[in-house]
């Protein structure tokens, strides 16, 4: 028994190596560009793997000498706009194919899932000569359809499977009561699917935040780059003088986004596969 | 749970109906427009159509391109995925072992690369790692005496070098999506399996693998699929515009990006990316066959 202890213990031992080394390799490329956007001059240039000098300059010159806030704004505005639209249309359509039986439902719902497999980029140029046509390029409202459109698919699904495992004895009971199908929606549904919402919108959200080619394509003018579009430019002029100043713009692009990340992460098991599950 | 609702159900899903309409169904019908005319930079308004012209050319000619395209999507999906499975699933397990009191920060640290914006973390890669001059790969081959690599120079450590960033990009869902599985695993079963003599292996053959199966299939059907459709890795390290590596990598999805924005061929690219929606539409049928008998 005391031999089953002492090897139990080095099995962990030799685990606890493992996972600590993994982490650290993992994090190499993340901890890189932070120490980059800490360190001051042209340290890139040099062999040294250690900061001579903390200093935030890069972060100032990001902030002040970049556009960085005007994208961060640009930003802001297609992310919430497209949460907006995708949850808008998503949320009623998911009730409906989750509570209703009607004709075509089922064909419909495999259809979503072909299209969801087709790479939007493919039908990208289609989208731009369309767009042009009906004077939607450069515009945020254009954008945000595009991506609304897209996010509705995923939303529609995965909102369904969560709804699915609400009881439905809670809305009759409630409808005996009077209640109309969409006072059902807000008053019983949304509080009872919280995490499949939650998950669902911080997604949208993460996915226009994080999506640089759409936007690249389709807003042309320096003054409505989204951050991805402002740091697509920034790498791509002449990234060895900018290099720096890019890791602290990286830093700073992604904070929001691992604060949102980590916020969300207990409900993302349940949220994600409530609907993958079933589907 | 049957409601007959008139047109309720219809008024609820309209705005989210027309939405996907406009912006999914109705441009893959004019990239199938497009893809019977020779519609390219010259021909912008006076196109004509050329009947199966782009298919012929992408499907028979072998220095079209588009063939050796399909070999590489097939190597980079397949590969990937096994890769993927196998590491996920050993990772996971390992997180959850018994005495780790550790594990949730693993975990929660093992999720970064996940919540990092893909294309920061390609472009950071893309200088930060890959990089000649200022890659921190290079800067250990050259510390340890071995000459310089070009990773992106040419396609065969292109390709691998993709295929590392890739693995480190969506490994994180993996092992979420098995951690989660496996935490649901009765654990009598695998009390009842020890007294019955059974070890290790068989243990996670006969019981871990059949118990996370059902949970794990979609999760790994919906990577498949974003393997599959992986275009920033490939596009951002190796040909962004202006700054070409020299590696001519192309998986189908890439290829029909080329066509369209660099090469402006945008009857051959239409082509091209119907063939591959005929593809994925053929797979998912094949897939629905799958796991039939599950009600949607």
């Amino acid at each position: 028994m005391k031999l089953k202890k002492v090897r139990c213990g080095i099995l962990l031992m030799v685990l606890n190596l493992f996972f600590i080394l993994l982490c650290l390799l993992v994090l190499i490329p993340i901890g890189y560009a932070f120490f980059l956007s800490i360190s001051s001059g042209n340290s890139t240039f040099q062999n040294t793997l250690w900061v001579k000098q903390v200093t935030l300059q890069n972060y100032k010159a990001i902030l002040l000498e970049e556009p960085f806030l005007i994208w961060l704004k640009n930003s802001t505005i297609l992310s919430v706009g497209t949460m907006g639209i995708a949850m808008g249309t998503s949320v009623s359509a998911a009730y409906a194919f989750s509570r209703f039986r009607f004709r075509g439902r089922e064909q419909i719902l495999k259809l979503l899932l072909v299209l969801n497999a087709f790479p939007q980029i493919l039908s990208m140029f289609a989208i731009f000569r369309l767009f042009k046509n009906i004077h939607l390029i450069n515009s945020y409202i254009g954008l945000i359809l595009i991506y609304a459109g897209s996010m509705c698919i995923f939303g529609i699904w995965n909102m369904k499977g969560y709804f699915d495992t609400i009881p439905v004895e809670i809305e009759e009971s409630a409808a005996i009561d009077g209640a109309s199908p969409s006072q059902v929606i807000r008053k019983i549904i949304l509080p009872l699917a919280r995490p499949a919402i939650i998950v669902t919108a911080v997604m949208v959200l993460i996915f226009v935040w994080n999506e640089y080619l759409f936007a690249t394509t389709f807003l042309m003018k320096a003054d409505s780059y989204s951050l991805a579009g402002g740091l697509y430019q920034l790498q791509s002029n002449d990234y060895s003088r900018n290099w720096p100043i890019f890791s602290a713009a990286s830093i700073l692009t992604s904070i929001p986004i691992l604060i949102l990340f980590f916020c969300i992460q207990k409900y993302m098991v349940s949220g994600l596969t409530a609907g993958g599950v079933k589907g | 749970m049957k409601k007959k609702n008139g047109t309720l159900p219809w008024r609820f899903s309209l705005p989210s109906m027309v939405l996907i309409t406009m912006i999914i169904i109705f441009p893959i019908a004019f990239t199938l427009y497009i893809s019977f005319t020779n519609m390219n930079l010259y021909h912008w308004d006076d196109y004509r159509f050329i009947g199966m012209n782009n298919y012929i050319r992408a499907l028979t000619k072998i220095d079209s391109g588009f063939l050796s395209a399909i070999v590489t999507t097939i190597i980079w999906t397949v590969l990937n995925m096994v890769l993927q499975i196998v590491i996920s699933f050993f990772i996971a397990l390992g997180l959850n072992i018994k005495g780790l009191k550790l594990g949730r920060l693993y975990k929660t640290l093992l999720m970064f690369p996940w919540a990092m914006p893909a294309y920061i973390s390609i472009l950071l890669w893309r200088v930060g790692m890959y990089n000649t001059e200022y890659g921190l790969l290079n800067k250990f081959i050259t510390a340890i005496g071995l000459p310089k690599v070009e990773f992106l120079s040419e396609n065969i450590p292109a390709f691998f070098s993709c295929m590392v960033l890739n693995l480190w990009m969506a490994l994180p869902f993996l092992i979420m999506m098995m951690d989660g599985a496996l935490q649901s695993v009765d654990h009598s079963y695998y009390e009842s399996a020890k007294l019955d003599g059974a070890g290790w292996w068989a243990r996670n053959i006969y019981i871990t693998i059949p118990c996370i199966w059902p949970i794990i299939a979609p999760a790994i059907i919906m990577t498949t699929f974003t393997t599959f459709k992986q275009f920033d890795i490939i596009y951002l390290l190796t040909m962004q515009k202006g700054s070409l590596t020299g590696a001519t990598l192309n998986t189908v999805i890439t290829y029909a990006y080329q066509n369209a924005f660099v090469s402006n061929n945008y009857g051959l690219s239409s082509a091209v990316s119907i063939v591959i929606f005929g593809f994925i539409i053929f797979f998912s049928l094949f897939i629905n066959r799958g796991i039939k008998g599950e009600n949607i």
